[in-house]
């Protein structure tokens, strides 16, 4: 009648081939760094990558809670527009900070083995002196931060040889992990939805990409990706503001002192703040990009289908469906009906897509989304494309927009009339946010994963060229 | 205090405003069951509703402190893993439950306890191996030495390094070839080596071709057919080795690029397009179905026109009785077959139909076995050497049934063996051999006791002066059978011989004949030997013909030899000796060219 609650030869992990050796995972995005334990089902620490630099004592501040109103401060990403590491000392700056400080990966010598916060957080402001004292502090106490933690980052699937072996000597020579391993976030992705073949869409911040996925492993020749994502859908939305009738100004919420209500579509009543400094355009982007971001998670939805927004009689019909509200910080709000439709609806169709300021904004037909999964199907072999059509993963934040995957499914159906096509796309908001993340803490955790890990010692004996011929 | 009162109280409406309360009261009291453990008035608060009461339920907690043992206890262990290949020089830790010396080891599954046992009496001083390094397991590809490249291998279209990357590539990605054919990258070594940037700027790098996957496939199975054709001869390969070396050797790229584009257009079809072929589809399923409805209509009618069967013997309905037997079995499927007619649709009344479908079942299967079973005894000795090695074909389930009956003493139907099948169990046909044992230079020596004294010693002759022994040193069926070539070549040649001998005894005995005939003109009885004679010449001239068209007219042949040797001139030992020694000289040559011929033959 009494039962032990699990004996020990029915451990969950090992029924599940788990075996979790504290490996760490890092998945540095254009919009977000993602880190955590792997084995874990989210990542702990999720840093923007946007980091803050202060043009005066040239110190840089990392962390959300560090980015507020302060003189000569300037927000930078050591990211670029391809999701690849561009400013290499910053990143190592920046994961040391999300990586030590912030995950608190225990130390070799175990003072406090449950240290995931043993450095409790000060309050805003006194928190980066503090926090960059801290980095210090550890950098010179340990020699060797993560001698005890495997390493697993993610790349996009077209990063260059140069940022790989980057990637493997920071972790080998500075942090000293005893292993590395650097895998290709479609992959991840897949491995995520539980799946090793299918096709990756990943609708993330600075990319839209799609990525075949074989056996685990990326095809080369399929890989595609465009600017079409969630920086661009936010310069899509300033240019639905530029012409919108009256022009919608983005206010960000620091600038409001107080405000009133006010009636939809009149003038906001608001007190500005002001500040004895400058505040520099960098840090005031970086602001309304929240507001935005905001805009488009409560108002933007993507024209579902069947058809497109342009086709005949659409329009019309979106005019009538039920609008929806946003109020700015400033206190203005307006009703947004067929336009929350109108301003996605670029990234499946270039026509429709707004007019751009910039060069980088427009977009051609092969930079839609079904340009690029038909690009990247059309590089493979035909007798995978129905296994890929029937497994498209989808992940990446922007693809939350509601009717995503609505539209998505009509426009496969449509190019691909007589193959079965299906979607996965996890139902849980933050398996789509962090899926690359996970994927990699799935992979991580595996007991088939560890002989795959570059060990200190092949690096030693290979130098930083192994990556190439290890992690394919 | 009563319900009734919490209403008073509350100035609630009473829902019983008609009933007396007294009586009421009373009733409620009596009917309803004493709660134990709450006070009454507590109860009666509920009014006319019992109140609700959960048991308390403390089997979880009990549970727990039944099954309290000492907590687990786990530590950071060290392991490593050896499906690496690198000697445990990566040492990473996990969380395992710790097992005491004196406890029980609980916790050992894949073999891990033991291990796990050594590790905490010892000294840490050896990591145990990952329990999942045996997961590790890898693609087997075909290795080649130089030499076995050149000898065997060598290809206009592929050179040795881009066989080696294209190997290597196929260990790699463990024979994927969706992945090996998206990495392919190969970047030919320029010639000139490390000079190459410099002076030899005019030499011209060949760029590397594109290769399809099926140029990828195709070359990567020649290599793997030849490479296991080289360890291993085709007939000495097991059922599944041989089934993979013909696929592999019978690869058609060819095949395989138009079934890709026939795939391509498949999908690049329209919406309407892949409407239609629906619609054609299943246009075609019906047309099967009714296709398949009618011959089982067309299938019921021969039954019903079933004929007696012929193939048995008469003599047993010559007799009065047997006819009279005969009509009782005729009279009888008759009857079988009418209810049977209606059987297979309707079924009218399952109780007589269930019955009747078994005989009807079992009835053409036996009969058609029993033919099989009378076709296969003759061949059966001589089959039987051959099926051994085989799998025995499965019986149909249908004959199977009737097979039980008869004890399943035949297979009911013989399976046709393949070519290949043919090929790997080394089965072969001939002719039916006597009983016993049989020498294969017995068959040899038959094919001699066809021939004439003469003409077996004039082959024997022609043999020894090939080096043949007269009989073989190593009689293999290889070797009689090129032998028996050799042999219809040389008597072949004897025969020819032969009857240019005849042609030459003739045209001189012509030559007499005229000699004589100038020489006595106007002798009549002569003459009319003469003409008989000639007679005979053109008859000996028409068996030449036929003998060198046919080569059956070997008596008469001879018997003009004879005749053309008889009117020879009288030293005809020496004469002949001649003959047949510029005979042999020329025979000689002309069988040493069919030998050569031969010899072509084998080697193809
Ligand atoms: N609910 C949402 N709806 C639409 N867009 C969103 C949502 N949440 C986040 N985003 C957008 O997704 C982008 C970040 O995507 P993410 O996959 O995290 O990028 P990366 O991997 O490059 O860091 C941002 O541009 C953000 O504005
Ligand atoms: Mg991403």
């Amino acid at each position: 009648m009494a039962q032990p609650p699990l004996s020990s030869s029915v451990q969950p992990t090992d029924v599940y081939g788990g075996d979790e050796v504290s490996a760490i995972v890092l998945d540095p995005g254009y919009i977000h760094t993602r880190a955590g334990f792997a084995g874990e089902e989210m990542p702990k620490q999720v840093l923007p990558s946007f980091y803050g630099h202060i043009t005066s004592s040239q110190r840089d501040v990392f962390g959300d809670q560090a980015i507020y109103p302060r003189a000569d401060f300037e927000i930078r990403n050591y990211m670029n527009r391809d999701s690849a590491v561009e400013d290499w000392d910053t990143a190592t700056k920046i994961w040391e900070y999300a990586l030590i400080d912030r995950l608190g990966v225990p130390r070799p010598t175990p003072a406090s083995k449950n240290g995931l916060n043993n450095k409790p957080k000060p309050a805003a402001d006194g928190d980066v002196e503090m926090a960059d004292e801290a980095d210090l502090d550890e950098t010179e106490n340990y020699e060797k931060p993560m001698q005890e933690n495997p390493l697993l980052m993610t790349e996009p699937a077209w990063n260059s040889p140069k940022a790989r072996e980057k990637a493997i000597e920071i972790c080998m020579e500075n942090w000293a992990c005893p292993a590395f391993w650097l895998s290709k976030t479609p992959v991840l992705a897949a491995y995520a939805a539980g799946k090793a073949t299918v096709l990756v869409l990943d609708v993330g911040g600075a990319n839209t990409s799609v990525t075949a996925v074989f056996d685990g492993m990326v095809l080369k020749r399929s890989v595609q990706r465009s600017p079409v994502g969630g920086v661009w859908l936010s310069s899509q939305l300033r240019s639905l503001f530029e012409t919108s009738e009256p022009k919608v100004e983005v206010v960000p919420r620091f600038m409001v002192e107080s405000k009133k209500p006010v009636e939809a579509g009149q003038p906001a009543e608001a007190r500005l703040k002001t500040f004895d400094f400058q505040i520099s355009p960098s840090f005031r982007a970086f602001e309304e990009e929240g507001v935005l971001k905001e805009f488009k998670e409560s108002v933007v939805e993507v024209w579902k289908g069947p058809g497109r927004y342009l086709a005949q009689g659409n329009e019309d019909y979106a005019k009538n469906l039920p609008g929806r509200v946003f109020e700015m910080p400033d206190g203005s709000n307006q009703m947004w009906r067929e336009q929350r439709f109108k301003v996605a609806e670029g990234m499946w169709d270039e026509n429709a897509a707004f007019p751009s300021a910039t060069e980088e904004g427009k977009i051609t037909k092969a930079q839609t989304v079904p340009g690029l999964i038909k690009a990247a199907l059309d590089a493979i072999d035909v007798d995978v494309r129905p296994a890929l059509l029937a497994n498209v993963v989808v992940t990446g934040s922007t693809s939350l927009l509601p009717g995503f995957n609505d539209r998505l499914h009509h426009e496969l159906t449509a190019m691909f009339p007589s193959v079965k096509v299906k979607i996965h796309a996890a139902g849980l908001t933050s398996e789509r946010r962090f899926g690359a993340w996970i994927g990699g803490s799935i992979l991580g955790s595996l007991g088939t994963f560890h002989q795959m890990w570059i060990s200190r010692k092949e690096y030693e004996e290979n130098g930083a060229g192994i990556v190439e011929k290890r992690c394919k | 205090m009563t319900s009734r009162d919490v209403h008073d109280v509350l100035n609630l409406p009473s829902d019983h405003s008609g009933a007396p309360r007294p009586s009421k009261k009373q009733k409620t009291s009596a009917s309803r069951p004493n709660l134990k453990g709450l006070a009454r008035e507590v109860q009666n608060l509920g009014g006319d509703n019992p109140i609700a009461i959960v048991p308390e339920v403390n089997f979880f907690k009990k549970r727990r402190f039944a099954s309290r043992k000492p907590v687990a206890k786990w530590e950071l262990k060290a392991f490593t893993n050896s499906a690496r290949g690198d000697d445990g020089a990566l040492v990473l830790r996990h969380w395992k439950k710790k097992t005491d010396v004196g406890a029980p080891v609980e916790g050992g599954q894949d073999g891990e306890g033991q291990q796990q046992g050594e590790g905490t009496s010892g000294t840490e001083d050896k990591p145990e191996d990952s329990a999942f390094a045996k997961f590790n397991v890898q693609v087997v590809v075909p290795h080649y030495t130089e030499d076995q490249y050149h000898s065997n291998l060598q290809n206009n279209d592929w050179t040795k390094e881009e066989t080696d990357y294209l190997l290597s590539l196929a260990k790699d990605f463990d024979l994927r070839w969706t992945l090996i054919w998206d990495r392919y990258d190969f970047q030919p070594t320029p010639p000139g080596g490390d000079a190459a940037n410099g002076d030899t700027s005019t030499a011209v790098v060949p760029a590397p071709k594109q290769r399809s996957m099926e140029d990828l496939k195709a070359r990567y199975y020649e290599v793997a057919a030849k490479m296991m054709a080289v360890q291993k001869p085709a007939q000495y390969m097991t059922r599944p080795e041989f089934e993979l070396y013909e696929m592999m050797q019978n690869f058609d790229s060819e095949q395989e690029r138009k079934r890709k584009q026939f795939a391509l257009n498949t999908m690049s079809r329209s919406k309407d397009e892949a409407r239609e072929e629906e619609s054609l589809l299943l246009e075609v399923k019906r047309i099967l179905a009714r296709t398949e409805r009618f011959n089982e209509e067309r299938r019921e009618l021969y039954n019903r026109l079933d004929y007696p069967a012929t193939d048995s013997d008469i003599n047993s309905f010559k007799t009065s009785a047997g006819l009279q037997n005969l009509l009782q079995t005729l009279m009888t499927t008759d009857k079988n077959k009418k209810r049977k007619s209606i059987m297979p649709g309707e079924g009218v009344s399952p109780s007589s139909g269930v019955p009747n479908s078994a005989v009807s079942e079992t009835n053409p299967a036996n009969r058609r076995e029993s033919i099989a079973a009378s076709a296969t005894s003759n061949h059966a000795r001589r089959d039987s050497e051959a099926r051994t090695p085989a799998t025995p074909a499965d019986p149909t389930p249908t004959s199977a049934a009737a097979n039980k009956k008869k004890g399943g003493a035949q297979q009911p139907e013989r399976r046709k063996l393949t070519q290949q099948e043919e090929q790997v169990y080394g089965v072969s046909y001939h002719d039916r051999l006597g009983s016993g044992p049989t020498f294969r230079y017995e068959k040899i020596n038959k094919l001699y006791s066809h021939k004439s004294g003469q003409q077996q010693l004039r082959i024997t002759n022609a043999l020894s002066e090939l080096d043949l022994p007269p009989r073989l040193v190593m009689p293999t069926a290889a070797v009689t059978a090129q032998f028996e070539v050799l042999w219809g070549a040389v008597t072949a040649l004897v025969d020819l011989r032969k009857i240019s001998d005849r042609l030459d005894g003739e045209i001189k005995i012509e030559e007499a004949k005229k000699a004589e005939r100038d020489r006595a003109k106007g002798i009549v009885p002569e003459a009319e030997k003469e003409k008989e004679k000639e007679g005979e010449g053109e008859k000996g001239g028409v068996g030449e013909k036929d003998g060198e068209e046919k080569k059956d007219g070997e008596e008469k042949g001879e018997g003009g030899e004879q005749g053309g040797q008889e009117g020879e001139e009288k030293k005809r030992p020496g004469s002949s000796g001649s003959l047949t020694a510029a005979g042999h000289k020329r025979s000689a040559s002309v069988l040493s060219a069919a030998s050569d011929k031969s010899a072509k033959r084998q080697k193809k």
